[in-house]
């Protein structure tokens, strides 16, 4: 495998992005842009839509048309991009409240129609950029600013979601495993149909403050621990005594969980 | 060639969008607007163009930003509740400046209403339904051939400004059929796409007029758009003067162009003492009220705005310079009234006609509501 | 007869899974049940191949246990130190001279390959029974082919084993190409006669180590937050967070160019430069 030196990638006169110190964004972003490289695109021919948050901000810094779109609606400024010009390479950057909250309509519809997609759904289980709100992702019991007593919601299983939406290609990954980053992400920039890929990232600023988890470097490691075959329940490792200990995830599956051929929406007369 | 035949308002606005040259088309049904998008889904495939029925009216305009920005002619159309849904959207073609066009058909509202009554209720909506500083373009056609026409103009506005163009009309309207004769074809000038080589591209650097150029994604030059108050490279910036120059500039971009992009029609307004203000369908009651009034010897008038925002406060003063008696006439409680009031400055009475029940307004009422200011006109 | 057991090793492509299976074959044309088994270190050429026969009256397992090797036969000598547990005090170490340098021996990071270890019999003095060294492959060379190699060690091993060579010969007829069935038979029997060398006639190891890496830990400082995860991740402690929490690299000299703290950055401000002109040059 050859290495892939992503500066030209980047729009190095924007640099350094507005990400905090630790947060594990960019190493997905790093990895997304090795994955174009293997995928062969042509950065002329590649477009990468988001929506609002962090993980959205992103996408300003890579070199490629890129379309910085509103709350949650990337999937759809997508499904325009990808109609009108179907030659063009399309991925989508959401986070969690962007793509499951408010977005999850668009999202759901996108998988459904199995349009010729790739999106990427940074899960940080926090709002990050206004400010640590509770997130659909948010485990059972964590703390944000608008769950001080640990939240009482259910969290969302995306991937559950996604497969169940139609979506023809589904994964998830861990930013603490780059390597497979970049292959899953090559397999899904080069699946025709509708691919999802969840990405479990940090929120050291925030979630990883509010839940004492550490910083950046803390923060990885637990996301190693995330996975189901090294999970480390969340409760298992704080240490908040007086607060109620949060119920313990299962652990999440990793991988390529889901793949099908299936036709792809194109809106055209002749697919 | 042009055809004659009998079409409806909706069937109208989807023929002229196609002889524009629109070839993506996103959508949500909703009463009265869903003809055009049948139409759109039945058409468009044929003139190697997308439709799509997308998941609601957010999606639907969104979607059309997207293929805009991929270098297609792109519209959507709606109605009062899916037009609200839309205001998210527009304002975002307003600051990343993407052309496309939005059509409403009004119904009576507020909220769900009267979905298959007409209403004028909207055109606030449309001057200001989104946040936020921004300037707008709405167009307000009165006849199934104008409706042809304005969609048709919208298009050409909204390529060569880099904005959203609202074509604005109602229900009866829509479902109004009438013998047309239209082409099917009309050439109109496009987007500009730049001249400086990809590495040279600045992509909100605009030219004397305020329009930047606008290259496809795909073509070579790679770029960033946002949503977000943005700097002459496109990139998100939070320095007050550049903030100030780009909203500015969105003004006015559109006030450079201002004098284009007004239009209003006259009805024997020249010696008029009574000019009837009135758009989209309210005129052609009018236009038979001011038949009737003149038959009479009365000096009345019509003035008709085919472009109702940027408001045509300069050509409203203008002709209502010599009447004593301006009446607007329009299915809302008054909306436009104030914007008339303002234009013609004290010079004469303003009066309103307002009907916001979901019925329009026939010549009769019109004529009931000039009559204490007939003695007038008949001098 | 208790069960034999014997160890070849080698590296992929000397032809050692062939030859266990001629030995396995010969053991069987002498009326022995016989159970062998192999692994492959790498599916590569030039991965490591180790090869475990084991032949008696009755044999339960394929697997020759730890030191209980009647023969251990190294198709090269790197290969055969590192199966030498598994022969029995006072069994038989045959050896192939020529050595070859195994390419996923990686202890050394920067060299991307093993320190080699000397060609040095009296280093394992007391290990083994007799040693043959030979020359299998000068040999074989010299008879026409060097990929004959093979059947000249398993001569060599023949010597320790109560085979007689007319079941060889019919094992390398079954299992060579048909071509080379005299050549290989030729080769097996110069390999019984063929003299133990003597290490300090034996060359200097025409082995280029490669030449040692030196990577450039490039730190776009404009662009790093200082957020601790390089230092955090790097196995060999070359980046360091300074007293003022500040990104420093301390070790430049360790670093073996494994790329975790570039893959690993957020800011995407490290890259792993080798420098213009040295061997396999990344960039």
């Amino acid at each position: 495998m050859t290495i892939v030196d992503i500066r030209p990638h980047l729009r190095e006169w924007a640099m350094p992005h507005v990400l905090c110190a630790g947060c594990a964004h960019g190493i997905v972003g790093r990895a997304f842009l090795v994955a174009t490289d293997r995928a062969g695109i042509d950065p002329d021919r590649m477009v990468v839509v988001a929506g609002i948050g962090c993980s959205s901000r992103l996408v300003g810094y890579l070199d490629f048309c890129t379309l910085h779109a509103t709350h949650g609606r990337a999937p759809a400024f997508a499904t325009g991009v990808k109609l009108a010009r179907p030659e063009l390479t399309v991925a989508v950057f959401s986070g969690d409240g962007d793509g499951l909250a408010i977005g999850g309509n668009h999202l759901i519809h996108a998988a459904r129609r199995n349009i010729d997609l790739t999106v990427v759904l940074f899960n940080n289980e926090i709002y990050g950029m206004t400010g640590g709100q509770v997130a659909p992702t948010t485990q059972r019991g964590a703390i944000a600013s608008t769950t001080p007593r640990g939240n009482t919601e259910p969290a969302f299983d995306s991937v559950a979601l996604m497969i169940g939406a139609g979506a023809s290609f589904v994964a998830r990954a861990s930013a603490s495993e780059p390597f497979t980053l970049e292959r899953i992400f090559t397999e899904a920039l080069t699946h025709r149909g509708f691919a999802f890929v969840e990405v479990l990232s940090d929120c050291p600023t925030y979630f990883g403050r509010y839940n004492r988890l550490g910083d950046g470097p803390e923060m990885l490691a637990w996301l190693t621990r995330q996975d189901s075959r090294v999970a480390e329940p969340l409760a298992a490792k704080r240490v908040v005594d007086h607060l109620p200990i949060p119920e313990a995830p299962p652990g999440l599956d990793l991988g390529v969980l889901h793949r099908e051929e299936r036709p792809v929406f194109t809106g055209r007369r002749s697919g | 060639m042009k055809q004659s035949r009998l079409i409806q308002g909706n069937e109208a606005c989807a023929l002229g969008a196609v002889a524009a040259g629109c070839r993506f088309y996103a959508g949500y049904p909703i009463t009265p607007s869903s003809e055009i998008a049948e139409y759109m889904a039945r058409h468009l495939p044929e003139e190697d163009g997308v439709f799509v029925q997308m998941e609601d009216e957010i999606s639907s305009l969104g979607a059309v930003i997207g293929a805009s920005f991929a270098g297609a002619r792109a519209m959507t159309a709606t109605s009062g509740p899916g037009f609200s849904l839309m205001q998210e959207h527009i304002g975002y073609a307003v600051m990343a400046e993407a052309p496309c066009v939005i059509v409403d058909v009004m119904r009576a509202g507020p909220s769900t209403g009267r979905p298959t009554s007409p209403s004028q209720g909207d055109v606030m909506a449309a001057r200001w339904g989104t946040h936020g500083d921004h300037p707008a373009i709405v167009l307000t056609p009165a006849s199934v051939t104008e409706i042809f026409e304005l969609t048709v103009r919208a298009f050409e506005l909204a390529e060569t400004l880099r904005m959203p163009v609202i074509v604005l009309y109602d229900e009866v309207l829509g479902h109004t059929r009438e013998t047309v004769e239209l082409p099917p074809r009309v050439e109109i000038a496009g987007r500009r796409t730049p001249r400086v080589a990809p590495t040279e591209f600045r992509p909100k650097e605009a030219g004397p007029d305020g329009v930047p150029p606008l290259p496809a994604f795909g073509d070579g030059y790679r770029f960033h758009v946002t949503g977000l108050t943005h700097d002459e490279r496109g990139f998100p910036t939070d320095e007050a003067e550049v903030a100030g120059r780009l909203i500015r500039r969105l003004h006015a971009k559109v006030e450079a162009h201002r004098d284009d992009i007004v239009e209003v029609e006259t009805l024997l307004c020249d010696d008029a003492d009574i000019v009837i203000f009135a758009f989209g369908i309210v005129a052609r009651a009018a236009k038979e009220a001011v038949m009737v009034a003149r038959a009479q010897g009365l000096r009345v008038g019509l003035l008709r705005p085919r472009t109702i925002w940027p408001f045509p406060d300069r050509e409203v003063a203008k002709i209502t310079a010599g009447a004593s008696v301006v009446l607007v006439a329009e299915m809302n409680l008054g909306q436009v009234v104030r914007e008339v009031e303002r234009a013609v400055a004290g010079n004469a009475r303003v009066e309103g006609l307002f009907r916001a029940d979901g019925e329009a307004i026939d010549p009769e009422e019109i004529l009931q509501a000039l009559a204490p200011d007939l003695e007038g006109a008949a001098r | 007869m208790s069960a034999r057991g014997v160890v070849l090793a080698g590296v992929g492509g000397q032809g050692v899974v062939l030859a266990s299976a001629v030995l396995a074959e010969a053991a069987l044309q002498s009326g022995f049940e016989v159970k062998q088994s192999e692994v492959h270190g790498m599916a590569q050429r030039g991965g490591a191949v180790v090869s475990h026969i084991r032949y008696g009256d009755t044999v339960a397992s394929p697997i020759v246990p730890l030191a209980t090797a009647d023969v251990l036969a190294g198709f090269e000598w790197a290969e055969a130190l590192r199966w030498l547990p598994y022969l029995a005090p006072g069994g038989a170490l045959v050896v192939d001279a020529r050595r070859i340098v195994p390419p996923g021996a990686c202890r050394d990071h920067r060299r991307w390959g093993v320190p080699y270890p000397p060609l040095d019999p009296t280093s394992i003095a007391g290990r083994t029974g007799a040693v043959v060294l030979i020359d299998a492959t000068g040999i074989a060379g010299t008879l026409g082919n060097v990929k004959a190699a093979n059947s000249v060690v398993m001569g060599a091993v023949s010597r320790f084993l109560d085979l007689s060579d007319a079941a060889w010969e019919k094992a390398i007829a079954r299992f060579v190409p048909p071509r080379t069935v005299d050549l290989n038979i030729e080769a097996f029997h110069a390999g019984q006669q063929a003299e133990t060398l003597d290490p300090a006639d034996i060359p200097e190891l025409g082995l280029d180590p490669l030449p040692e890496r030196h990577y450039h830990i490039d730190v776009n400082e404009a662009w790093c937050k200082d957020c601790g995860i390089c230092p955090s991740i790097c196995p060999e402690f070359c980046l360091a967070l300074d007293d003022a929490h500040r990104l420093v690299v301390v070790d430049e000299e360790a670093c073996t160019g494994c790329r975790l703290c570039e893959v690993l950055c957020p800011d995407f401000a490290i890259r792993i430069v080798t420098p213009v002109g040295a061997q396999g040059g990344a960039r």
